[in-house]
């Protein structure tokens, strides 16, 4: 176990936000957690009024792919989270189930519309090289 | 070793063109407080972590701030694409037309180039980790001023997403520090 007891340095904690390490209770569903860029609901700080925006689809494939997108942020939040903690079965029970999770997602993604990743290209031609790539936006539609 | 995945951490699609946004926004890569410094600063680090906790974690946020360089430049590329060479002139960014044309090149919102003295190694795990610690903090701040500095929603809401990172990332290396210090590094 990491942190057994949590007593802070007395200055410090007047400059740094509370950290609570009793998570269990507080991670937040993917989506919402990505779209607050934070899986802990009580580490997420917003910016003055200005919380977070909803993002919309307007297709199939972009819904998919935001569903992917939500499914690795969590993944990520919760990996760096498992790096401190990784005593934290919970959490890492959660973290398995989110990664088979974006795994049936990426394959069923993958073969309708083409690899996220090199070796996801499986179809009967090079389909790594389709645009769009992340950094192009064809019309403001293709990546929500 | 690197996989690289075909979709930014975070939706990136900007419509409107905004090449003053595009000046400020830069410094989240290329500048002191920025995302490459930031990736580079985490990158170097994890050599000399003591043990698997600093070794994972440097090692893993370096990983997702590769992510968010890719994200800031994609919102630069973006912002500019359409922008005609009087428009980038107009805000200042004639000089970065002349040496760079539409490229995308990690300066700071002044234009300054990118340098490796924008971060520190010294192998004491405490100094290095304190220091990420800060470097946090100043992105934070530094996400806070440019979404002073826009109202359009399509950045705001990646600036909000990355600003967010900083929270979490500084809370992780929070943690981290607290740990090494009991630990008596």
């Amino acid at each position: 176990m990491l942190f057994e007891d949590n007593n802070f340095d007395v200055n410090m904690s007047l400059f740094m936000p509370d950290v609570n390490f009793n998570r269990d209770n507080n991670v937040l569903e993917p989506m919402e957690g990505f779209l607050r860029g934070n899986m802990f609901k009580d580490e997420y700080k917003p910016y003055k009024n200005l919380t977070y925006f909803k993002l919309n689809t307007t297709s199939e494939k972009e819904k998919m792919l935001l569903k992917i997108m939500a499914l690795s942020f969590a993944i990520n939040d919760l990996n760096l989270y498992l790096d401190l903690h990784s005593e934290n079965k919970e959490m890492f029970n959660l973290f398995k189930k989110y990664v088979e999770e974006k795994d049936v997602l990426c394959k069923e993604y993958e073969r309708i519309y083409g690899p996220l990743e090199i070796t996801g290209d499986k179809g009967t031609k090079y389909d790594w090289l389709d645009s769009p790539w992340p950094w192009d936006n064809k019309g403001g539609s293709m990546y929500v | 070793m690197f996989k690289y995945v075909k979709h930014t951490n975070y939706p990136v699609n900007i419509r409107k063109k905004d090449v003053r946004m595009a000046k400020y926004l830069i410094t989240q890569f290329g500048g002191s407080n920025g995302e490459l410094a930031a990736a580079m600063r985490y990158f170097s680090q994890k050599f000399s972590m003591p043990d698997d906790y600093g070794k994972a974690l440097l090692n893993d946020i370096a990983t997702e701030e590769l992510g968010h360089c890719e994200m800031i430049a994609t919102m630069v590329h973006q912002l500019t694409k359409n922008a005609s060479i009087k428009e980038l002139e107009a805000v200042g960014l004639g000089g970065h037309y002349a040496e760079h044309a539409k490229g995308v090149y990690p300066t700071d919102a002044n234009g300054v180039p990118f340098t490796v003295t924008y971060f520190a190694v010294t192998g004491d795990p405490l100094a290095d980790i304190m220091e990420d610690m800060a470097a946090e903090q100043k992105a934070r701040a530094v996400y806070e001023n440019l979404i002073d500095m826009t109202d359009d929603e399509d950045v705001l809401k990646v600036l909000l997403f990355l600003r967010q990172r900083e929270i979490v990332h500084f809370n992780r290396f929070k943690e981290l520090y607290e740990y090494y210090k009991k630990k008596g590094y």
